[in-house]
């Protein structure tokens, strides 16, 4: 019953001598919501870029539909959304103009009654011209010229940007509307993790070019612990647990950040170490990405105590 | 519309896990009874503005605990006002947090037979058997 509507096999770029994307390969199947993580500058946009046939990989290959990303032909374009960053618009077309010119790249899937929804629920006019209207409003007319052709899978990077936290709501509507469309398939990049964890059921998250994990939401929960040890004295200063991500010791106390650690690796190892308790902390989903992107932090930002 | 449902996105506790505490607390405290519908996945979703997966998720865990059915075409119904089988997870979950209460208690300086009290009293409220003594 899955099938795949986007695929990646190696794909990487470099810039010159700066490698952007490593070796990305993943799939996504039809009907995920996928959210695509990854810190400023990890790769999103350049493999987004690499997927839409915008930008030639270096090596390796990507697939949507079926189709090479490098020859997408018009008809499989048709089937696909695509949101850039900052939702470039031409700037001195109204939004009815803008309307009938994306309009005639999808003559026959147009679906006229759901941009005007969009547009009317948005509090617009097809009169006002892009020039005119706010960065919020125009990623409002970018999400309804994106959604009316109907896509099979819709691409969009950071769509959310910028955005004050109405229209951002407004626009996760929209998203969840076209989820509601049987087999959508979206792949969306954010930093709002409070975003991703309401609409998306997958996590892609890359790191340095690097694909780091591609699970579900609640696997990527699951995975990431925070547990805190307490001994009776100092705390050991070499921690040789399975899967420690990030510790933070202080004086008897060490808390520890563990990925694909099990519950008995964890009680084993606190009986090793000569721990007399230790407790689980509830992580944010935020939380969890900041330890897994960010491993072992040394020092602190500020010495408060110094001063 | 299901107004008393709220999820906080970005919180430490999954929003499927969300729906659950809070259709277990109205069912509760009476104000969902038993054979009244759930809210359909989708229009719930909506609402919520969150991905239908996650509502159908927690009506599963809801079937699960037995505490709804669904019938295919119909809509998810309350089959149970109570919880059967005690879960561990559930148990350990509200012993933490019965902790939790207990400690900010002691350390807002209230005597243990006041916490004792008000236990009662809460208890009393949810329980209409035993509104003997206490007040």
């Amino acid at each position: 019953m899955s099938e795949t509507v986007l695929q990646t096999v190696g794909l990487t770029k470099y810039f010159k001598d700066k490698l952007a994307v490593d070796h990305l390969s993943l799939k996504i199947e039809k009907g995920s919501v996928c959210g695509f993580l990854g810190r400023n500058g990890a790769g999103k946009t350049t493999a987004i870029r690499m997927m839409m046939g915008l930008l030639g990989p270096t090596e390796g290959s990507a697939e949507l539909l079926g189709c090479d990303c490098q020859n997408l032909t018009p008809k499989i374009r048709q089937r696909i959304g695509y949101v850039t960053e900052g939702h470039r618009l031409f700037r001195w077309m109204s939004i009815g103009e803008l309307e009938k010119f994306q309009k005639a790249f999808f003559p026959k899937q147009w679906d006229e009654k759901l941009f005007d929804d969009m547009i009317e629920y948005f509090d617009l006019s097809k009169k006002q011209k892009i020039k005119s209207i706010s960065n919020g409003q125009r990623a409002q007319v970018s999400l309804a010229l994106t959604i009316a052709p109907n896509p099979e899978l819709l691409i969009m990077d950071d769509p959310t940007l910028g955005l004050d936290a109405a229209i951002r709501r407004q626009f996760l509507e929209g998203m969840i509307q076209l989820i509601m469309r049987q087999g959508r398939t979206i792949l969306f990049s954010s930093h709002i993790l409070a975003d991703i964890e309401r609409v998306a059921d997958r996590i892609v998250v890359v790191d340095k070019g690097v694909l780091k994990a591609d699970c579900t939401v609640e696997e990527f929960r699951n995975a990431i612990k925070k547990v805190v040890f307490t001994f009776e004295k100092d705390a050991p200063a070499e921690i040789d647990i399975d899967g420690l991500l990030r510790f933070r010791t202080d004086g008897n106390v060490i808390e520890t950040t563990l990925i694909n650690t099990t519950d008995e690796q964890i009680k084993s190892w606190a009986k090793g170490a000569g721990a007399i308790e230790y407790n689980y902390l509830k992580l944010s989903l935020e939380d969890q990405f900041i330890d897994f992107t960010e491993p072992n932090k040394k020092g602190k930002l500020f010495d408060w105590e110094k001063n | 519309m299901p107004l008393w449902i709220q999820i906080t996105p970005g919180s430490n506790k999954p929003i499927y896990i969300q729906i659950v505490e809070q259709i277990c607390d109205a069912i509760v405290m009476g104000k969902l009874a038993v054979g009244q519908k759930l809210p359909a996945v989708r229009k719930l979703a909506a609402e919520l503005v969150i991905n239908p997966n996650t509502v159908a998720r927690a009506y599963k865990t809801l079937e699960q605990a037995r505490l709804v059915t669904t019938k295919t075409g119909s809509g998810t119904f309350i089959t149970n006002p109570k919880l059967q089988e005690f879960d561990a997870v559930d148990y350990n979950i509200l012993l933490e947090r019965i902790n939790a209460v207990v400690s900010r208690g002691l350390s807002l300086g209230l005597e243990p037979e006041q916490l004792r009290l008000m236990f009662l009293k809460s208890l009393n409220k949810f329980t209409q058997d035993n509104d003997e003594d206490i007040k």
